[in-house]
């Protein structure tokens, strides 16, 4: 009972508890307490797990981080009970004759390496493809991109991470030639404005969200909600402004049309620190097979910059985006204002969007043209809402495009990348091939005839999954799928793979400020579970590429982690030693002479700057960043008379994702038991729909029926309906457009033109 | 003359310096045009989001510096004492000043800050929802102690409280055991020295509670039947 009422303290420093609240206690809370990141969300919180006698019992925040000072939310605080659940994928499940029938381990290794290997030598290497995740950790994602490209020898490995931060990445290589935000979530201590655009951080990242209301409550720090949609976000903010969805893209270019009018432009910044440039227009949308698209910039000077922006007065824009002059103008000032620190924060409102690249680059812009970047306070912030989208997609490179160091396209990266696999040069092929949606489309098509899935679960989370679901059940295709629990991508498996949830392995990931954070295995995985890396390097091994994976069992995440950090060396990118990572709460990179670079860009904090002024942009051969002269565009999909509706997709606070989990930990499904529809009440009174009603959402490619939800967790703008997308047995990506960025190739899940009927 | 030219181009000096001061403080004037003043938000609010974080932008409630007073606390018995059953608006227990009062600014003179009241040696308090202020179209005054008929009502048993009683595992945040409706500011009741003992939150500085505390069952979704949660995995799987 003590030590159960010691470990409550140590819960809440200096809270003594009334008599009456710790008569409770549970007994049983003499703990081991072990560090590690959150397995959720991209804001990766620093946790502490409490294990006894072998098993994880209890989650606190862990207080040495400064990512979340030792808060966490709900979802974080109940991680753990999901790896609990009853139907635990615990062994190999190979489909015979329509049935899953249990395997050993081994056994299932060897079928899935004599396919692969099969498969190859009848169709060619591009015959295989494997889609990982952002939240496989780095050894993982390292390992992946190593069997795929430099053991095997093709470019077919994508992830999930494409349907949620390529958009990001294409900004950040297009404006800043370097990806990952230059700041880090300090500037919330420093900024005088939040805006957020498209982005419901209240519920999707709340910790970092709480740490703004701290802002708010002590130093009068104003949030802006710049959203489609009223959430508890615009109710937690000083001024919520709606807009028309897709219009962002002009209300961005208006704020800059102002900022330049009004004078408020950092003339010196611009001069010494940036380009301007164009692109192509009219990229068109992906939606038909093999689209492929390849920008060409042209640079332009700012006159013409001016120029093009006088399509964009407030007036103008003001009549499309449903945004009054007055709200277009307020923006502008508080961006333009030389004496306050703006900090603006996106994540999926911004990157799910056939514009996506356009519209990253345009807030980029505002931030440029006024000088607000890479200072404690003041800069643009993508936010990720996957563990190691930062870390393992983007930093190891588990794209089509990608390597650890640079792209395949690169010579330079591609000999580099070879030379640390101890690879022939000429095996890693010069051309990407298939990014996330057209990988699906390949499927379908029969072009690829071997796919491995880990770490996600596409078929819930692809757009159109009315035609990808059909596609991965053709006999064409062999699927290998490893999770942790069954789902329904699993469900289309030929052979299901058990994997190692979290904090049953050893790991890093990176999160959305550049930190990189380990942790040790906590407890035993059950069954024949295994770490997804291990069963990449059993099943290379088995085809014929042991020399490339000479790592041991027990220790290959350090092996591995070592091998990967000499891709990055230097200081634009150096990552931290492993013996510093086991000691600390995460380190943020570069991590040059022992330190952590805060604010890349800035020579007061990066030691990679050279150029001898304030800042350098060395992402760019010039050292500038480039203000991209970018149009707004229609959608590809808009309400018409026979589909009047705007459909917008996204999460609620409870549930994570597709709910594989987090639908698995009973105080969450509890709390949030399936999804629903949201209407504005005035529609819903037009249809007579009521709350509870069930309503059929169709739209051309297919349908979902859902209760509908009226005034309650959010309030859709007039002509849009939301719809939560965590839920299996209500799957609305059948209704999405799998239309996407041309740039990017990310898909758009927020808008897209459907019909609504009570049934 | 040359005393009248001096006269002259000290008022010339005088008119020009005002011009300077007066156009410089014309800019700065602008300056401070500069950011708008904030109306109220163009987005609508959501009735189940209402009021969950207003309570904290009152500068009068400074909820971490709130001294605890032992000697005049609630205690959760009082609390549930004044309600007819779970959730039910709490009775009025004292005499109130004006009968024909409907409450407005007399009830929330007190009740929306709460505060020591010497005539009851007791502290006021605090309402969740003071932006209702037709007061006594729910909370009545209780003028006599008996009933009109005999009466047996059985009265549902309040929640458990305390630390394990609503959380899932040792020290993960407690769940919230009751309706929300009216009640979406949860440091009304929870925080100050008129939170009933039991009940107050030791860390009233968080101001997005529902962030890690939920309603044990969300009675705001509309209930479907949950055994829709059931895979077809388990009909594939070999017995």
């Amino acid at each position: 009972m003590l030590s159960a009422m010691t470990a409550a303290a140590s819960m809440f420093p200096g809270i003594v508890f009334a008599s009456e609240q710790e008569k409770n206690i549970p007994e049983d809370a003499n703990l081991d307490w072990k560090k590690g990141p959150c397995r959720f969300c991209g804001v990766g919180c620093g946790i502490l797990v409490g294990t006894e006698n072998g098993k994880a019992v209890a989650v606190k925040g862990d207080p040495q981080s400064s990512v979340n000072k030792g808060l966490l939310c709900v979802k974080g605080y109940h991680q753990i009970m999901c790896i609990q659940s009853k139907d635990r994928l615990t062994h190999a499940l190979v489909k015979r004759n329509g049935r899953y029938v249990k395997t050993p381990l081994s056994e299932a290794l060897d079928i899935v390496a004599d396919k692969m290997k099969s498969t190859i030598d009848t169709h060619g290497k591009d015959a295989v493809a494997m889609y990982t995740s952002g939240q496989s950790t780095i050894p993982e994602g390292y390992v992946a991109s190593k069997f795929m490209k430099g053991a095997i020898g093709t470019n077919n490995l994508d992830c999930n991470a494409r349907l949620c931060m390529a958009s990001a990445v294409a900004g950040f290589l297009t404006t800043f030639g370097a990806d990952e935000p230059m700041g880090c979530y300090e500037d919330i201590d420093h900024a005088d404005y939040f805006v957020t655009w498209g982005n419901n951080m209240a519920e999707m990242h709340p910790v970092l969200f709480s740490r703004m209301l701290e802002q708010k409550a002590t130093r009068g720090a104003k949030i802006i909600d710049f959203a489609t949609r009223t959430t508890r976000s615009s109710t937690a903010s000083d001024k919520s402004i709606l807009f028309e969805p897709q219009t962002d893209l002009a209300v961005a270019n208006a704020i800059c049309y102002e900022i330049i009018k009004n004078n408020w432009v950092n003339t010196s910044f611009v001069e010494k620190h940036c380009n301007f440039s164009k692109g192509i227009t009219n990229m068109g949308y992906g939606l038909e097979d093999n689209y492929t698209f390849a920008d060409k910039p042209e640079p332009i000077d700012f006159e013409a910059y001016k120029e093009f922006l006088k399509d964009y007065s407030p007036e103008k824009v003001s009549k499309y985006s449903k945004v009054s002059v007055k709200d277009i103008k307020y923006l502008a000032a508080i961006y333009g204002d030389p004496n306050k620190k703006v900090v603006s924060y996106w994540c999926m409102g911004m990157n799910q969007h056939t514009r996506g690249t356009w519209i990253n680059n345009l807030v980029y812009n505002i931030h440029l043209l006024t000088g607000k970047i890479s200072q404690p306070g003041n800069g643009p912030f993508s936010l990720t809402g996957q563990p190691s989208a930062c870390g393992t997609a983007r930093e190891v490179g588990t794209f089509t495009h990608k390597l650890p160091k640079g792209v395949v396209t690169n010579e330079k990266s591609r000999r580099l990348a070879a030379k640390i696999w101890k690879v022939p040069y000429e095996r890693i092929p010069p051309k990407p091939t298939y990014h996330a949606t057209e990988m699906f489309r390949a499927v379908d098509r029969g072009d690829i005839k071997f796919i491995w899935t880990q770490a996600t679960n596409p078929l819930v989370s692809l757009p159109k999954t009315s035609r990808y679901r059909p596609g991965m059940q053709k006999d064409s295709c062999f699927v290998v799928v490893s999770d942790v629990f069954p789902t329904p991508t699993s469900d289309v498996a030929d052979v299901i793979l058990p994997a190692a949830w979290h904090i049953e392995k050893s790991g890093l990931y990176g999160n959305s400020e550049r930190r990189t954070q380990h942790w040790d295995k906590m407890v035993e995985a059950p069954g024949e579970a295994t770490e997804d890396a291990w069963m990449f390097i059993e099943v290379a091994r088995r085809m014929g590429y042991g020399d490339l994976f000479p790592y041991s069992k027990e220790n290959h995440v350090e092996e591995i982690y070592n091998e990967y950090r000499q891709f990055h060396e230097g200081p634009k990118h150096g990552m931290a030693p492993l013996e510093v990572l086991k000691k600390e709460s995460g380190v943020i990179w570069p991590y040059v002479n022992g330190k952590s670079t805060q604010w890349r860009f800035n020579s007061t904090y990066d030691p990679a700057c050279s150029n001898g002024e304030d800042f350098h942009f060395y992402g760019k051969p010039d050292g500038k960043a480039v203000i991209w002269q970018r149009p707004f565009e229609e959608a590809p999909e808009k309400p018409d008379q026979e589909y009047p509706f705007w459909l917008n997709t996204g999460r609620v606070v409870e549930h994570w994702h597709t709910g594989s989990m987090t639908r698995r930990i009973p105080v969450l499904h509890q709390a949030m038991p399936h999804a629903y529809v949201e209407f504005h009440p005035e529609d819903a009174k037009s249809y007579g729909i009521r709350n509870g009603d069930q309503v059929k959402v169709s739209s051309k490619r297919g349908s979902c029926v859902l209760p509908a939800s009226i005034n309650e967790r959010g309030l859709p703008t007039k002509g849009q309906v939301f719809v939560p997308f965590f839920d299996e047995n209500m799957l609305i990506n059948d209704v999405t457009l799998d239309a996407f960025c041309p740039i990017s190739k990310e898909p758009d899940y927020k808008k897209c033109a459907v019909k609504v009927e009570k049934v | 003359m040359r005393k009248r030219l001096g006269i002259i181009s000290f008022f010339v000096v005088i008119f020009m310096a005002f011009i300077v001061v007066w156009n410089y403080s014309y800019q700065q004037g602008r300056e401070e045009a500069y950011i708008p003043v904030i109306d109220t938000p163009s987005g609508n609010y959501i009735p189940s989001e209402r009021g969950a974080f207003l309570r904290f932008e009152n500068p009068n409630m400074d909820y971490v510096n709130m001294p605890v007073d032992e000697n005049h606390q609630r205690s959760l018995e009082d609390y549930y004492d004044n309600r007819a059953y779970l959730g039910a608006p709490p009775s009025i227990p004292h005499p109130v000043a004006k009968e024909r009062s409907y409450g407005g600014n007399t009830c929330i003179q007190c009740h929306q800050n709460g505060g020591f009241v010497e005539k009851f040696n007791a502290y006021a308090p605090v309402t969740p929802h003071p932006e209702m202020v037709n007061c006594r179209q729910c909370h009545v005054t209780k003028n006599t102690n008996t009933t009109f008929t005999e009466f047996d009502f059985d009265k549902m048993q309040p929640p458990k409280v305390g630390v394990g009683a609503n959380n899932a595992m040792p020290g993960s945040p407690p769940m919230i055991p009751h309706q929300l409706q009216f009640r979406e500011s949860c440091i009304s009741c929870h925080a100050g020295p008129s939170a009933p003992k039991e009940i107050r939150v030791t860390h009233p500085e968080r101001i997005n509670c529902r962030q890690c505390h939920l309603p044990q069952e969300n009675r705001a979704i509309p209930k479907m039947d949950a055994s829709t949660f059931l895979r077809q995995f388990d009909q594939l799987n070999e017995k």
